[in-house]
């Protein structure tokens, strides 16, 4: 946001300081005149005193009339020769003879005297009209004149009547003294507006390549659509809440690469992109994010936004693109979001809309989903710094599930289920689905887990009869940092480490069976137990039970639920995993029991232990019930 | 260095070329209001304003002022030979002009019609009508201001 005003105010600044070097020259040039005007109006009232000075001589003499004076002429010639300055070049009087010819009557020259009555050609009427209006006048000397800058013709007045003209000359040389009093001012000043309008030449050429760049920079230039920095951009200004959004992206797409070529590639994509800006409204931004992914956004109040994800996909979907003498159709995956009223961040949105677009490519791609209950909490929760400073501050809480042996309906144990606090609303827990794929693999993990094999820990320490089962991701297994936290914990909590379950989930497939029996056999050298999560779903297979050391099976709450749809079928199954386990030595939990019905199946079947809504949710541990535990 | 030597001396040349150029213009408006020819011998042995003529289309410069429309006088000394050559020069049907730059050479000889000098910084040009007279020279209207009856 500070850039974006910088430039502005550095022309601004600049712009201002021309103003300011404009105004400074005017200035200068103002004052030089002054300084010209007030040495003009000095000699002025020099020339006034010269002349009344010869006036008063003439009058003084008694005689007008100089030609038989030549004593009278030799001394006034010698006095105005003291008036003559470096300023002033000549001085002489002259007088109109009968003819109309000026004449010279005095001249105060040193050097090369004008002798008197000598005949002269003024280059300007204004003598005329000095010696007319016998008021006194400047002339500016300008063709046909050396050395003079300005003539001031004074009229000597004898009687009311003009007998001579005094010509006060001001040299050239001061004129130009007087222009250039203040040059090296002005220089100073010129050089300084040469300086600003280079700089600011300057600043426009950097401000063009600055435009062009950042144009560059938010448009791409293969499909000309927008890039990423152009959306962090996009909502520095605006709300992320007005937006809805949508996330596309080709499926195999480098298939087509591959086969046809990438410039065939890059020709897909054009048209791919322009389609979408095509069927799009105005509003709608589209952003180009990944190779062949593109995030659209599209301000709300339009068209009905889930209407319009599915016109997209369907008219896409129907696009076909001439590739190599082929004619050849995309599929691709798109999610898409109504974004709900208070989210604040894009990144959010868009690691929502990548969770599920995740979930569409792993279900088979070519599918379009829209997300449309999220709440703004829920996707604020997404956010990565949100949960690290939850884990900074600590705000994390283990709530318990009860874990009730079936026949005698008595707590047996709990499991302990991770939760973060909300941070406006410590009320409001954050469920680990928000965040856990987010930070799995990242330190945050580790500092997630350390946090609650604490808090087990101490909950075991303060309740010496309570048993607690912990989840433990199998990637978690592999994880040298991850085990030797667990390792380190369990051998500073040797006395409660005998009341610890460890429940295995799987997010993958066990490649080396051998290196996880080793692990367990690790945990269990400390009394703990292993427990397989989720068994008779996903990866959770019956290998485990030929390969593994185990101790519980967790039956999946899946199929544990089917107790209630395929009653018949399903406790076939159950029955079967139970003979198992018993053959093995195992206990076996039943997951997700959640009504009556199930739960009387499940005693039927004579599962040992069950868990679920039925006999209670995830909770903060209750003392009272604690001590129901039987010993 | 060099460079900047060569560029004033180029700006010297330009500026004192303008000066000839004015003065060259100042005599060739002068001379042809003396002589209507299309071209106006001139003697003259001032080196200065020979270099000056010598770019004239209108002035052609002659070695000896018997021959010459126009004389151009600039000092005391030219002025004595030319007045010692106008003797024998009096049988001519057609006597050459004596023209000057000094005001003060106009005394010397009543057969000099006019001069062009500066005064007080102020360039000035001036005819003697007898003298204009005496060549049966009668000047265009705008010298009209320019001519007096004696000096």
């Amino acid at each position: 946001m500070i850039h974006k005003y910088t430039n502005k105010y550095i022309f601004a600044i600049i712009g201002f300081l021309v103003l300011f070097a404009l105004y400074l020259q005017y200035s200068i040039k103002q004052s030089t005149q002054e300084l010209k005007q007030q040495e003009i109006s000095k000699a002025e009232r020099y020339a006034e005193q010269i002349g009344a000075y010869i006036e008063s001589k003439i009058v003084k003499a008694g005689k007008v009339n100089l030609e038989k004076q030549p004593h009278l002429r030799e001394e006034l010639n010698k006095i105005l020769s003291t008036f003559l300055t470096e300023e002033y070049r000549y001085i002489f009087l002259l007088h109109k003879d009968d003819k109309g010819h000026y004449r010279f009557l005095l001249d105060g020259s040193l050097e090369d005297p004008v002798e008197y009555n000598t005949i002269f050609f003024p280059k300007s009427n204004l003598f005329d009209t000095v010696y007319t209006t016998q008021e006194p006048r400047i002339i500016e000397q300008k063709e046909g004149v050396e050395h003079v800058w300005l003539s001031l013709l004074h009229p000597i007045v004898i009687n009311g009547r003009t007998e001579a003209l005094l010509v006060l000359d001001l040299s050239k040389g001061y004129g130009e003294y007087l222009s250039n009093f203040n040059s090296p001012l002005m220089s100073i000043v010129t050089l300084m507006q040469l300086f600003l309008v280079i700089s600011l030449l300057f600043l426009a050429y950097i401000a063009y390549h600055y435009h062009k760049l950042r144009e560059s920079v938010l448009k791409d230039p293969l499909t000309s659509v927008h890039t990423k920095v152009f959306l962090q951009e996009f909502f520095d200004r605006e709300s992320v809440d007005e937006y809805d959004a949508i996330l596309i992206d080709i499926d195999e797409f480098k298939q087509i690469n591959e086969k046809y070529g990438y410039e065939s590639g890059n020709t897909v994509l054009k048209r791919f992109s322009r389609k979408m800006v095509d069927l799009l409204p105005e509003t709608a931004k589209v952003i180009r994010t990944g190779g062949s992914e593109f995030f659209i956004i599209v301000q709300k109040g339009g068209e009905d936004f889930d209407l319009l994800a599915k016109t997209l996909f369907t008219r896409l979907s129907e696009q076909r693109y001439f590739v190599e003498n082929e004619t050849i159709s995309l599929t691709f995956s798109m999610s898409a979001i109504i974004v709900p009223k208070g989210t604040n961040s894009i990144f959010n949105i868009q690691r929502t809309l990548d969770e599920k677009l995740l979930e569409i490519k792993s279900r088979g791609k070519n599918e379009l989903a829209v997300i449309g209950t999220l709440t703004s909490d829920e996707i604020k929760y997404k956010d990565l710094d949100y949960i690290k400073e939850a884990l900074a501050e600590e705000r994390l809480l283990c709530l318990y599930q009860p874990i009730y042996h079936t026949k005698t309906r008595k707590v047996s144990k709990y499991e302990a289920l991770v939760r973060l606090m909300d941070k406006e609303d410590p009320k409001k827990l954050i469920e680990p689905k928000y965040f856990i794929n987010m930070i799995k693999g990242t330190t945050q993990y580790i500092k997630m887990s350390k946090l609650v094999l604490r808090q087990v820990f101490e909950v075991l320490r303060q309740y010496p009869e309570l048993e607690l089962s912990l989840n433990l991701d199998l990637d978690d297994l592999y994880n040298v940092d991850m085990m030797k936290l667990i390792t380190q914990e369990l051998s500073r909590n040797k006395k409660a480490a005998n009341r610890l379950t460890f429940e295995i989930l799987e997010s993958n497939e066990i490649k080396d069976y051998e290196q996880v029996a080793l692990i367990f056999q690790q945990l269990k050298t400390f009394g703990s137990k292993i427990a397989i999560d989720d068994f008779g779903s996903g990866y959770a297979n019956y290998v485990y039970l030929i390969k593994l050391d185990i101790d519980i099976l967790k039956i999946d709450g899946k199929i544990i639920q089917e107790l209630e749809h395929h009653p018949e079928r399903t406790k076939v199954m159950v029955t079967s995993i139970n003979e198992l386990a018993k053959v093995y030595g195992y206990e076996v939990v039943a997951e997700f029991v959640s009504s009556k019905e199930i739960y009387e199946a499940v005693s039927k079947l004579d599962v040992t232990y069950s868990q679920g809504y039925y006999f209670g949710k995830p909770e903060p541990l209750d003392p009272q019930y604690i001590s129901q535990i039987p010993k | 260095m060099k460079k900047i030597l060569i560029l004033l001396i180029l700006v010297y040349g330009q500026l004192f070329a303008l000066e000839k150029e004015s003065t060259l213009k100042i005599y060739n408006q002068i001379f042809s209001s003396l002589v209507s020819k299309p071209v106006v011998s001139v003697y003259t042995n001032d080196k200065e304003y020979k270099d000056v003529f010598s770019y004239s289309d209108k002035i052609k410069l002659v070695d000896t002022a018997s021959v010459a429309d126009i004389v151009l006088i600039t000092n005391r000394l030219t002025l004595f030979n030319v007045m010692k050559e106008r003797q024998w020069m009096e049988q001519l049907d057609e006597k050459p002009i004596l023209f000057v730059t000094d005001y003060r050479l106009l005394k010397y000889s009543l057969d000099i019609v006019g001069a062009f000098y500066w005064r007080k910084g102020r360039s000035q040009l001036l005819f003697i009508k007898d003298r204009l007279n005496q060549y049966h020279i009668s000047l265009p209207q705008e010298y009209h201001a320019f001519m007096v009856d004696t000096l």
